[in-house]
């Protein structure tokens, strides 16, 4: 059976075979690519990016900037971008209609067949996607970073990334996802976004959003899992390293606090943008894909600085709810009530002025004093796996330093063509 | 209105609270959080302002818990030893003179 993603349209692995691979690129330019493109033709090539099937032409852009929909009609929130500058492309000698290999880590990694080179204005670009055209917002700021000529076409894999230890059993592209699903047995699955460890504030986030998915289906066997969809890409220094994001969401399943029956965990390649509402409907296409069919949005989702009103993401994903396969599923925050005794939900207690927020921020300055956080509020074989995590991975510390940003193993690695 | 106050959370660790102990301050810590002790030292919006700048790791929770945080630890350090000398948590503006 057809495997049918966003927009409605059939996912297919855009991936040669290793013989076809090299008979393909003979004769062809070669155009190194930087990491957040690599991210992306890996989005592309496996169907994350469902109904792409290559980096956008104007048409499309034009189409999202204007109206959040791709030229053909699918809802699409944010550009997709190939960019080089103009002398690059008469350096490599680049026309329309050719095909180039973009090599990542000095290997060939994909097939890009350039159908289009065009310009576009990145004001209106950064106007239409993250509402503003400041600077200082980073989705501007990446975007003012791109060269000024775009390239728009189909991208086909020449291999397979290989994906390193420790991240290796958690990149389920989308028909290896739709897979484990069905094999689970999930009828509904919903999908919390992160790039953070976990305190319970977030295990609680989970879990009442498993409770709000399963509504009204039978209790006699589990129907529904949480997916636990950690976004790898561009770090900052001070963010939690991966390998502490995505085995500690592991965790909370092999502790027991989740279990197999109800929990998930996976990555998506990406570099965030911090577009707010736009980045919200990108989510809901890219687990579309995923085969999920739930979404957990908190408040000022995928938000940064005061860019975006706390419900404006709500408010955008309800406009377009009759294109989206994907049901939005909206939290309230938790916090820690003494009075109750518990971790619980704004929406529940009411002992408003004893309330305690505690936050990702907060607990890592309670680390960072050298003290052990409470149970309630961190899970404490979450926080073992932080401490072997920053010895094992982070040399020393369980977040982004100069010389994890230097020496770490990338994710993924491009094996050589073998011929 | 009253001043906004801003905390900036000393996490007592068992170094600490033995410190507390020999000075006879232990009684001086709260308790949050399902059992962490913690000494709350308020900034006012001057301090809270300087204290950023002049500690660039330092980041104001603004969303959730309207706290300074991400102090180094030894400039907290530095602060606990100010709050046993003084005996007391209202030691900033001193403590900030040598910034
Ligand atoms: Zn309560």
């Amino acid at each position: 059976m057809a495997e049918i993603g966003h927009g409605g349209k059939e996912i297919v692995e855009r991936i040669l075979s290793p013989g076809e691979a090299a008979e393909k690129i003979k004769g062809l330019t070669q155009v190194p690519i930087r990491a957040q493109i690599a991210n992306e033709v890996i989005g592309l090539a496996y169907g994350f990016f469902c109904p792409l099937e290559g980096f956008m032409g104007k048409a499309d852009v034009d189409s999202v900037c204007k109206n959040m929909r791709l030229a053909n009609g699918a809802v699409w929130s944010i550009p997709i971008l190939f960019d080089l500058s103009e002398a690059e492309i008469s350096d490599y000698g680049i026309k329309e209609g050719d095909s180039i290999v973009l090599t990542y880590q000095g290997n060939p990694m994909a097939l890009f067949e350039v159908e289009e080179i065009f310009e576009y204005d990145k004001k209106e670009m950064c106007q239409a996607t993250f509402g503003t055209t400041e600077e200082r917002h980073p989705g501007c700021a990446r975007t003012y970073e791109y060269k000024d000529k775009f390239l728009g076409g189909k991208i086909t894999l020449l291999t397979e990334p290989k994906i390193n230890p420790p991240f290796d059993p958690y990149f389920l592209p989308p028909l290896k996802m739709r897979k484990a699903i069905k094999e689970k047995g999930w009828e509904r699955t919903v999908v919390h976004q992160t790039r953070n460890v976990p305190h319970t504030g977030h295990e609680w986030l989970m879990k009442g959003a498993w409770l709000q998915t399963y509504g009204e289906l039978p209790i006699e066997k589990p129907l529904v899992g949480v997916i636990v969809n950690a976004i790898i890409g561009a770090k900052r220094k001070g963010d939690y390293i991966d390998e502490a994001i995505i085995l500690t969401h592991d965790e909370l399943r092999k502790a027991g606090y989740f279990g197999d029956h109800n929990h998930l965990t996976s990555l998506t390649f990406w570099d965030m943008r911090y577009a707010g509402p736009k980045e919200a409907i990108f989510h809901a296409a890219l687990r579309t894909n995923l085969g999920i069919t739930h979404h957990m949005y908190g408040r000022d989702h995928a938000g940064v600085g005061d860019y975006y009103g706390t419900y404006e993401a709500h408010h955008l994903l309800a406009s377009v709810k009759d294109d989206l396969k994907i049901t939005p599923v909206y939290s309230m925050n938790w916090l820690y009530c003494p009075h109750c005794g518990e971790v619980t939900s704004e929406g529940l207690c009411n002992h408003r002025d004893e309330w305690q927020k505690f936050s990702g921020t907060l607990i890592r300055s309670i680390v960072m004093d050298g003290v052990k956080p409470p149970r309630l509020i961190f899970r404490p074989e979450v926080f073992d796996l932080v401490m072997e995590c920053a010895e094992k991975y982070g040399f020393g510390s369980p977040f982004v330093t100069d010389e994890y940003l230097e020496k770490r193993t990338p994710v993924f690695t491009i094996p050589p063509l073998s011929a | 209105m009253a001043e906004e106050k801003y905390p900036i959370n000393i996490w007592i660790n068992e170094e600490r609270y033995q410190k507390l102990q020999e000075a006879g301050l232990a009684d001086m810590c709260e308790e949050m959080l399902a059992g962490l002790k913690v000494l709350r030292v308020y900034a006012n919006e001057e301090q809270k302002d300087k204290i950023l700048k002049v500690f660039p790791t330092a980041k104001f929770d603004a969303s959730t818990t309207k706290s300074i945080e991400l102090l180094p630890r030894e400039v907290k350090d530095k602060i606990f030893d100010k709050i046993v000398e003084k005996r007391s948590v209202d030691i900033l503006d001193e403590f900030l003179a040598d910034y």
